[in-house]
């Protein structure tokens, strides 16, 4: 299991995801944490948004993007939960 | 417009000192090129302007327009007109191409004070700006340079860069990776903004990207500074005989 760890205040509010593209068959249990991209988040600062505004748009990328990839009855109920789960932590 | 008095910049994590007193002055309507050998600190100098984490700015200071660059966010530095086109454009996973640009356009408008462009009015600019640069419609819904090739990543920061409109415009190798057509279009690109309020500093390597783009003024970097400044013929003389004969004249 992989997550994202969302601003430096709330480690409690990580996003669940499953490494379902992973063509290794060795399965890893131990559960990584990475925070949200520094090079990604410069980007965008670059580009003009603001801090907060710059993890939003990562955040919710990372997030489709990974919803993306599940069978479809999974990716329903995980849409639910990562928006019940981001709502207070981002904005 | 752009001014970098003596500036001394190390590495935060480590005491390594990588840019060693650079002087550069970049005046509204003229392109600057620096040019000069790999690791003397030329995308770190771009770096440190747009205010990326992880360097220490120990003496001197980079103003525009007589504001204090080193002071601000990195947005800030954006909204106030500095724009960086990266040497390794950053991949974003799940986000348009076209929401990012939306999101940031907006961004900056909000910054100054301007109400929001409207979805139609943003959309014309768009198809506009990336016929121009022959980016497809397919390469604007698709997430942020992900899977795109090397040039292709290229020509997207020339688009952002046409749509927020900068007045101080740094291209980090901006041509390396790109064919002779696709040179020509960003050249094309950056010469439709050439104009008397703003000024470019263009990193290159090869003379090639100058003959497309001619630069008024042509400066050297190595080992940290600035050693050397001449007009488009400096330019040439790398092309020709590489680093050596200036180096050694210099040291
Ligand atoms: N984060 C870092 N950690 C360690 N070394 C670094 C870091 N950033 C820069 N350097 C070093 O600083 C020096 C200058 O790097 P920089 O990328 O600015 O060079 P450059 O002139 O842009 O080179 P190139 O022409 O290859 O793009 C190099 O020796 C590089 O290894
Ligand atoms: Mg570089």
């Amino acid at each position: 299991m992989r997550q994202l760890l969302i601003g430096d205040k709330c480690g409690a509010h990580t996003v669940p995801y499953i490494e379902v593209k992973n063509n290794s068959s060795r399965v890893e249990h131990e559960a990584t944490t990475s925070k949200v991209d520094e090079d990604q988040l410069f980007y965008c600062r670059q580009r003009g948004m603001d801090e907060e505004e710059a993890v939003a748009l990562v955040v919710n990328g990372f997030c489709k993007d990974v919803l993306q990839a599940l069978p479809m009855e999974f990716a329903m109920e995980a849409q639910q939960l990562v928006a019940i789960s981001l709502e207070g932590s981002v904005g | 417009m752009l001014e970098i008095k003596n500036l001394h910049v190390k590495l935060e994590e480590e005491e390594k000192q990588i840019l060693k007193g650079v002087d550069l002055t970049v005046e509204a309507g003229k392109v600057h090129a620096i040019m000069g050998p790999n690791g003397s600190g030329k995308s770190t100098l771009s770096y440190v302007l747009s205010g990326r984490d992880g360097y220490e700015v120990t003496e001197g200071s980079a103003t525009l327009d007589g504001a204090d660059l080193l002071e601000m966010e990195p947005e800030e530095r954006a909204a106030a007109g500095l724009f960086l086109a990266f040497q390794y454009p950053v991949e974003i996973p799940g986000v348009g191409n076209m929401t990012f640009l939306r999101t940031a356009v907006n961004a900056q408008r909000k910054a100054r004070g301007e109400e929001e462009l409207s979805a139609a009015d943003f959309l014309k600019l768009v198809r506009e700006k990336a016929k121009s640069l022959k980016i497809d419609a397919d390469m604007l819904k698709r997430p942020v340079n992900v899977g795109f090739s090397g040039g292709e990543k290229k020509r997207n920061e020339i688009l952002q860069m046409a749509m927020l409109e900068p007045k101080m415009c740094i291209l980090d190798e901006t041509d390396s990776g790109l064919d002779v057509d696709a040179m020509k279009l960003v050249a094309e690109g950056v010469n439709a903004l050439r104009d008397e309020g703003r000024g470019f500093l263009v990193i290159t390597h090869y003379q090639r990207l100058l003959d497309h783009i001619k630069p008024d003024v042509v400066h050297i970097m190595a080992d940290g500074r600035i050693v050397k400044t001449g007009g488009p013929e400096l330019a040439l003389e790398v092309e020709n005989n590489g680093y050596t004969d200036i180096l050694a004249e210099v040291n």
